[in-house]
Formats: C-alpha cells, sequence, structure tokens
C-alpha cells in the first residue's frame, strides 16, 4: 500500500519505457548467457511495476516477450535445419531443445507478477495461445512456460517434426536390421515430445498423436513386409520361433524408446506377426497335437494367447483330436475292450493319461485346455459307437426307443466288480493297487453322463457280493461307497448302498442267533434281509425245493415270528445257493451251486441213472421256463468245466433249442480235470453270475431306469419352480442340468415332454405373455 | 430209543449212497412290514423306508438304526410309529378314516 501511493505520485510509468531495459536481459536468458544478480533482480522490479502501473502492461509484456521468443526459436530452427544427416539433424534438434527446455525453468521465474495479473483478469489481448488456462494455477502451468513450449511447438515443433520423427525412426529401422547407433537420439527426441505438454489433461497428446503414431506405424510397415517374407522362405515352424523373438525383442525395444507402455505397438506387432498368418498358423496345429509336438504346441499357445481367437481355434484343434482320436483307439481295440472291462477300463485310463499329458506339457494345464480336454474326453467316454445300451421307457408300446447311451458305466461298474470281489485280479493286486483302480474308475465315472446306469449295475454287483459273500475286502467295499459319496454321487443312491452293509450286519447276527438256537442248523446259514432295502419291486421266482431243503423253511419262519413282530416273509430262492456233495463212481466233489441247479439236480437223488425228460424236470421243479433252460444250460455246458455234469439228447447249442422230450441224465463219469488227469476230490463254483432278477424284470429294470428318470426330473422342475416362482425356459433348462448330472443328463426331448406333462396336471403353466417362461402353480 | 438209532445208523449208511448230498445251503429271503398300503399317508415314504425324519437324522449315525418301525391301529391302517405318534398329537384320529386312533399292535 505504501508503495502504492509513493508510486502514483510519480506519475504515468510506461511499458514501452522499462520493455528497453527488460529486453536486453530476457535474451541473454533465452540465449543461456551470463545474467548478473543486478540484472535478474531489475527484471523482477520492472515487471512488478509494469504490471502495477501500466494497465495495458501485461497484455503488451506478454506479447512482447512472445515475440522475441518466437524468435529465439527461429534462429533455433535454422541451426538445426542446417544439418543435412540424420544424425547429426537428431542431435542438434537435441541439443537446442534441451537448452531452451531448461530455460523454460528459469525464463518464468521473473514474470510471476505478469502470471496473477493475467489471471486476474481477462486481457483484451486474447492471443493466439491463450487458451482457456486460467483455471489451472499450478507454478507447472505457468503463462510463461505454457507460452514458451506452445512457441516451440508451434514454430519449429511442427515445421520439422515429420523429419524428426522420419529421421528417428529410420534409426529404429536401422536398429531392427541390426545396425548399431545411438539410442539416445531417439530417446532424446521422444523426451521433447512429452515434455512438449501443453494440454493439462493429457499431458502425452502430443507424444502419442506424433511420436508414438509414427513408431508404431514404422513398426507394422517394417514386419508387414518381413514376415510374410519370413513365412514364405522358412515355413510356419521357423516362423513361430521368428515371430515369437520378434515380439520380444519389440516388448524390450518399446521400453527403451516408448513413454507409456509398448500395449498399443505390441498389439499392432501381434496384429502383422500373429493374426494376419493365423490360418497358416491353426492349419499346423493339428499336426503338431497329433505328433504330440510339446515345446512347439508351447510356442504356438505362447503366440496365439497375445491376439484374439487364436487360443479358441487351437481349443477347437485340441478338443477335435482327443475325441476323434479317442473314438479310433476304441473302434479299433473294440473287439476287446467290449470282452474285457478291465481292459476297456486300462484302455480309456491310457487314453485319458496321454491326453492329459498333453495338455500339461504343451499347455501348462492351462485351464481352458483342461475344459477342452474334458468335453472332448467325455464325448469318447459316453459314444455309442462301439457299444451302446438300449433303454426304453416302456411307456409306449410300440417300441420307441430311446437315445441309445454309452454302456461305459456298466463296464466301469464291472471292473470295479472284479477288483472288490474275490477274483484272481483281486487276489494278485496289493490293497493299495486296489484302491488306486478304484479311484481310477471314479475318475473316469466323473465323464460318464449316465452315471445312474453305473450305480444300478455296481448295486447289483454289491448285492451278488454281499449274498455270496464273495468281497475280497469288506473294508474297501465300505471305502467305495464314501468315494462315491465324494465323488458328488447323489446322496440317495449312496445311502442306499450304505443301508445294504447295515442290513447285512443285522442279518448276520441273526442268523448267529439262529445257528445257535438249535443244534441241528449246521447246514444252513439264513440271511433275511429289508426289501426296502435289497429288492424293492423285484420279483420272486417259484420253485419246488428238495424236501432237504423245504424242512428247513418253517423252522426258520418259526424262528422268525418269535423275534419280530408284523412281518412277512418271502423266500427269495433265486438268490439262495448252496454247497452240495457229489459221489461218483470216481470220486467226491464239492459243487457250489445256486438253489435252482440243487433242485434240479437233486431230481436225480431217487434215480441216479435215470434219462429225465425237460418236461419231467419242469413238473418236479415248478421252475418258469425260461429259469428251467438257463439252469440246465449251466449244467451242460459250463464254460470251465471239460466233463459236465449232466448230459442230454438231442444235442442243441442253446438253450432256448431245448424241447420238451430232450433228455438229461448225470455224468457218471463226471470228474475235475487237473493237469490232463481226472481228480477223485475237488471242489468246483457252477453259481457262475447269481441272478438278481428274471428275465422279465430285466426289462422291467431298463424301463424302471428311465421311469426313475421321468420322476427325477418332474421332481427336479418342481423344486426349481417352487423357488423361483417364475423362470424362463432357458433358464430352467440349465438349472435342471445342474441338479440332474450327477445321476444322467436329461434329453431335451424328455424335458419338454416332463413340462407339457406338468402343465397338462396343473403344476405349473405357462406365463400369458410369454410362451417360454413358466409359473409355478401351487 | 433204540428205533432211533437204528434210523440214525440207516440216514449215515444211505448218505454216501445218494448221490448229491447238502452240504451248506445260504437261504435268501426278504422281510418286509406286513401291511395293506406300502406308503406311510403321514410322510409319504414308503414305510420299508425309514421316515424321513429318521432318514435325515440317520445321515449323521451312519450305521446302526433300524428302529423306524410301524404301528398298526385298530381300524388296521398303518404308519410310522414315528409319524403317528406325533401325530396323534394334534389330532387323536386315524388320518385315513378318521376312527379314533388306538394301537393294535406294533412292528418289530
Ligand atoms: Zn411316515
Ligand atoms: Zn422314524
Ligand atoms: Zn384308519
Amino acid at each position: 500500500m505504501y508503495n502504492l501511493k509513493m508510486l502514483k505520485g510519480k506519475g504515468q510509468l510506461k511499458f514501452e519505457d522499462k520493455w528497453v531495459h527488460m529486453r536486453p536481459i530476457v535474451l541473454k536468458l533465452l540465449k543461456q548467457e551470463a545474467v548478473s544478480q543486478a540484472e535478474w533482480h531489475d527484471l523482477f522490479y520492472d515487471v512488478h511495476l509494469v504490471c502495477l502501473w501500466d494497465e495495458k502492461g501485461p497484455a503488451k509484456l506478454r506479447d512482447h516477450l512472445h515475440e522475441d521468443i518466437v524468435q529465439f526459436i527461429k534462429q533455433a530452427q535454422s541451426r538445426v535445419l542446417a544439418q543435412r544427416e540424420e544424425e547429426a539433424l537428431l542431435k542438434a534438434y537435441i541439443a537446442e531443445w534441451r537448452k531452451f527446455f531448461t530455460q523454460c525453468n528459469y525464463l518464468p521465474t521473473p514474470f510471476r507478477q505478469l502470471e496473477s495479473s493475467l489471471q486476474g483478469k481477462t486481457t483484451s489481448a486474447s492471443s493466439s495461445m491463450q487458451g482457456s488456462n486460467n483455471k489451472t494455477n499450478s507454478s507447472d502451468e505457468c503463462i510463461v512456460r505454457k507460452l514458451m513450449l506452445d512457441s516451440w511447438n508451434e514454430s519449429i515443433f511442427s515445421d520439422i517434426k515429420h523429419r524428426l520423427q522420419e529421421s528417428a525412426m529410420k534409426l529404429v529401422h536401422a536398429e531392427r536390421n541390426g545396425e548399431a547407433f545411438d539410442s539416445q537420439l531417439v530417446i532424446g527426441v521422444r523426451e521433447s515430445y512429452v515434455n512438449l505438454c501443453s494440454n493439462p489433461d493429457d499431458r502425452l497428446e502430443i507424444y502419442r498423436e506424433n511420436f508414438e503414431a509414427a513408431y508404431i506405424q514404422s513398426t507394422e510397415m517394417f514386419y508387414k513386409l518381413k514376415s510374410s517374407q519370413y513365412l514364405a522362405e522358412n515355413g510356419v515352424q521357423a516362423y513361430m520361433k521368428y515371430a515369437d523373438a520378434k515380439l520380444k525383442e519389440e516388448e524390450s525395444r518399446a521400453q527403451r524408446y516408448l513413454e507409456a507402455g509398448c500395449y498399443d505397438v505390441i498389439q499392432c506387432c501381434v496384429k502383422v506377426l500373429v493374426q494376419n498368418s493365423l490360418p497358416m498358423l491353426i492349419a499346423e496345429c493339428a499336426p503338431l497335437i497329433k505328433a504330440g509336438e510339446t515345446d512347439r504346441l508351447q510356442l504356438m499357445f505362447r503366440l496365439l494367447e497375445r491376439g484374439p481367437l487364436g487360443v479358441q481355434l487351437m481349443l477347437q484343434q485340441l478338443e477335435r483330436h482327443i475325441s476323434q482320436a479317442g473314438l479310433a483307439d476304441m473302434v479299433a481295440a473294440a473287439d476287446v475292450i467290449t470282452q474285457d472291462s478291465e481292459k476297456y477300463v486300462e484302455r480309456l485310463l491310457d487314453l485319458f493319461r496321454k491326453f492329459s499329458k498333453l495338455v500339461h506339457d504343451a499347455f501348462s494345464d492351462d485351464p481352458r485346455f483342461l475344459t477342452a480336454r474334458d468335453k472332448a474326453f467325455e464325448a469318447v467316454v459316453n459314444d455309442t459307437t462301439v457299444f451302446r445300451l438300449e433303454l426304453s421307457s416302456g411307456r409306449n408300446v410300440a417300441g420307441k426307443m430311446v437315445t441309445p447311451e454309452s454302456k461305459c458305466p456298466e463296464l466301469l461298474a464291472n471292473y470295479c466288480d472284479l477288483l472288490l470281489r474275490r477274483t484272481p485280479l483281486s487276489k494278485r493286486l496289493t490293497s493299495e493297487e486296489i484302491e488306486t483302480r478304484l479311484r481310477d474308475v471314479l475318475l473316469l465315472l466323473k465323464y460318464v453322463s449316465n452315471k445312474d446306469v453305473f450305480m444300478r449295475y455296481h448295486k447289483a454287483h454289491l448285492t451278488r457280493r454281499l449274498i455270496l459273500d464273495s468281497s475280497a475286502d469288506s473294508e474297501k467295499e465300505e471305502d467305495m461307497v464314501e468315494w462315491l459319496r465324494e465323488v458328488g454321487m447323489p446322496a440317495d443312491y449312496v445311502n442306499k448302498l450304505a443301508r445294504m452293509f447295515q442290513d447285512i450286519k443285522v442279518s448276520e447276527d441273526l442268523n448267529a442267533l439262529f445257528r445257535t438256537s438249535t443244534e441241528r442248523h449246521d447246514a444252513i446259514n439264513i440271511k433275511i434281509l429289508n426289501a426296502g432295502a435289497w429288492a424293492r419291486g423285484s420279483e420272486r421266482v417259484t420253485v419246488s425245493l428238495p424236501v432237504e431243503l423245504e424242512d428247513y423253511i418253517p423252522e426258520v419262519e418259526d424262528f422268525y415270528k418269535k423275534k419280530h413282530s408284523g412281518r412277512k416273509l418271502q423266500w427269495y430262492h433265486h438268490m439262495s445257493n448252496g454247497t452240495i456233495t457229489f459221489a461218483t463212481n470216481g470220486g467226491k466233489f464239492d459243487l457250489d451251486v445256486t438253489t435252482f441247479q440243487m433242485a434240479v439236480l437233486f431230481a436225480w437223488n431217487q434215480r441216479p441213472t435215470d434219462k429225465i425228460a425237460y418236461e419231467n424236470l419242469r413238473l418236479a421243479t415248478e421252475l418258469p421256463d425260461g429259469e428251467l433252460r438257463r439252469t440246465l444250460w449251466s449244467l451242460v455246458a459250463f464254460p470251465k468245466l471239460k466233463r459236465q455234469l449232466l448230459q442230454f439228447y438231442p444235442s442243441v447249442s442253446a438253450p432256448k433249442d431245448f424241447d420238451e422230450h430232450t433228455v438229461f441224465w448225470v455224468n457218471q463219469d463226471f470228474a475235475l480235470i487237473k493237469n490232463g488227469k481226472p481228480q477223485k476230490r475237488g471242489k468246483v463254483n457252477l453259481v457262475g453270475r447269481l441272478q438278481l432278477s428274471t428275465e422279465r424284470s430285466q426289462i422291467e429294470d431298463n424301463q424302471s431306469i428311465v421311469q426313475l428318470r421321468i420322476l427325477r426330473t418332474q421332481e427336479a422342475i418342481i423344486k426349481i419352480l417352487k423357488m423361483r416362482k417364475k423362470i424362463t425356459n432357458t433358464a430352467l433348462q440349465s438349472e435342471l442340468v445342474d441338479i440332474l448330472k450327477n445321476m444322467f443328463l436329461p434329453s431335451k426331448k424328455m424335458i419338454k415332454e416332463q413340462l407339457e406333462w406338468l402343465i397338462e396336471h396343473k403344476y405349473m403353466r405357462r406365463d400369458d405373455d410369454d410362451i417360454n417362461t413358466f409359473i409355478y402353480v401351487a | 430209543m433204540a428205533d432211533e438209532n437204528d434210523n440214525e445208523r440207516i440216514d449215515e449208511n444211505q448218505r454216501p449212497d445218494k448221490m448229491f448230498t447238502l452240504k451248506k445251503w445260504n437261504a435268501v429271503a426278504m422281510w418286509s412290514w406286513d401291511v395293506e398300503c406300502d406308503t406311510c399317508a403321514i410322510c409319504r415314504v414308503q414305510v420299508m423306508d425309514a421316515c424321513l425324519r429318521c432318514q435325515a437324522e440317520s445321515k449323521k449315525d451312519s450305521y446302526g438304526k433300524q428302529d423306524c418301525v410301524v404301528v398298526w391301529g385298530e381300524c388296521n391302517h398303518s404308519f410310522h410309529y414315528c409319524c403317528m405318534s406325533l401325530w396323534v398329537k394334534q389330532n387323536n384320529r386315524c388320518p385315513l378314516c378318521q376312527q379314533e386312533w388306538s394301537i393294535q399292535r406294533m412292528g418289530k
């Protein structure tokens, strides 16, 4: 305030008077010449005075300053342009720029007062470079500094930037061709671009639009030419290595020469080096997979992963290879694997391991490739080319067939049986080996889409093992149940198995009680089982028991009635079995037989040498025709026996060809043959595969699988609707598959049928506005 | 006494003459509740299976539970005992025939 009053008294002060003194100092500063402390101080003071006392002073000051800066820049430009040669030009430019840029930090200092004056009021002299800069007050964005940079940008830079860029890119080009040069030249140019920031919102604008754009363009040009040339001359294999190396090279080059990351330029390289040759590269994929060239596949994956689409195409190739190679392998081995569940499982596992190793070695177990493997392997497992399981719903008597399914689950269950039953295989293996193999089965089971079929066969095998006491290891049996639970088999399926174990223990206790209740019963063991756990809906077969067996029945029933009440007993003679002794002319043999076989053989006890006609055997045993034929066949043509128990006439080649007059007689020369010699003693098991149900109920069994699926589908639909109240068809389908996939894969057709059934029966309805939306009807 | 002994001896002598003699018989039978209707009308589960509550519990102590028995009323209708004992707390009539409920017998 004091100054103000004092100076006002001195009269008007003119800008022009002061500028004469200021200008030489400004020019010195621009040229980086030495400025004394007094001069420096005067400049401060003069700026202050001009801004304070001359109303037009600040604008004039700025305009004059601008003029001098531009003038200085013009001189610098001519010094730069005097250089003809690329490197020299760049060197000169960089030198001038660095000098100027340094001054950009000094020159503005004395003009602080000017800054605040110009910013305080919007001056009339709106010069060309006056942006709407009022809002930013930071010292970085001070007006004089901006004036300097903008002037540089407008005069020297816009005039020669093309030459600069061109020169810089020529150097980069030379470097790509292996020539050495001073990389500082390119870096220097870049720095000048970066520091020419006039736009505070986008400090890299000039750099990006000019330098980076030129860099990317020259890169693209370079590789466009080189890559097709290289590919044509060296082939795809070498080209992949080339492209990979070049991409890495460009990454590190971009790190050196580019300011803000290398994303854009690498994207450009990927486009030129990879995407443009994608068809050629992909064409190589299948042969590489086939040949197991994991290193090259790795390389291809690394390359293609950089751009869009490539990986997806590789996934398709992998998927196609696995399903084709897998199927071809299965078809080639069809003769063996359809007969031998062990070989089948081994084969499948071999394939699985082979494909998994491929995915591991070539694609480092990338989740996308694992998914492709799973999808393709699933196709192999569930394929029906080699063998199929026909499931008919039985609803339509017209014989409408449901889509055939893979027999895989049946074979897996058979293999489990070989491992869990006392068999040559299970005897050969250690406990750990058996566990490993069972876990292998569970691994394969994961890919089976009709798991309910596995469970049905597994349950049937388990039933046989428990009834015949033929488990190799009861602990392992129960482990298996828990493992099935662990791999996500539906709880109610697994609980049923657990219930059988529980029940067989109850039955063992009961048998022990029965056997101690009287001493007469050393020849009989009883298994009285819970029908709900074992034999729901299965049909019994009638048989007229030999007296030796019949005698036991009332006693067992009396015993049971004393123990329990409210229960009824049904004898399942098609499941019971035993051991009999067969005395021949030459020896004595113990035969493990079914009760049906017993019933047939005991018919000869009264008339050992008689020839008995089929019809008479039927009357004696009261067995249904089919059962009797099957039983007789097992006694006249048992595969393991060299000499059969029964002989018959006239000869036929299948059980269905016996007629009522076919006669049967006991082979009095029966003997077990060992090393070609008939033995006097011995034991043989004639039970074979214990029949759990009659022929008719096997068809019913198949139907029951389909019926059960229908029921489960309906249940699941209702469950979803109850929860969601309203749901679109698409959403419903996917939730449905989610719920059911651990049992079976519901077909679209079946879902549709059940939806219609449920709508018809008013469990749900279609939305009035959208027929593809369903609404729950409570 | 003498007769019996004689018979036994005769049996033993005859045995080798028989071509086939029984050594061991493993007889299999299935038991089920002697009911007219397979399904418990209260919980809608088959009476041969444990009732819903017992099924939920037996998941915890996986083995051993075998005591979800069946009960018959004087009307001859039958239910899970568990289900019926809860039912009669609300309503002392048979859910099927509305007769007053009284137990005729229990399964064991
Ligand atoms: Zn109930
Ligand atoms: Zn209960
Ligand atoms: Zn009643």
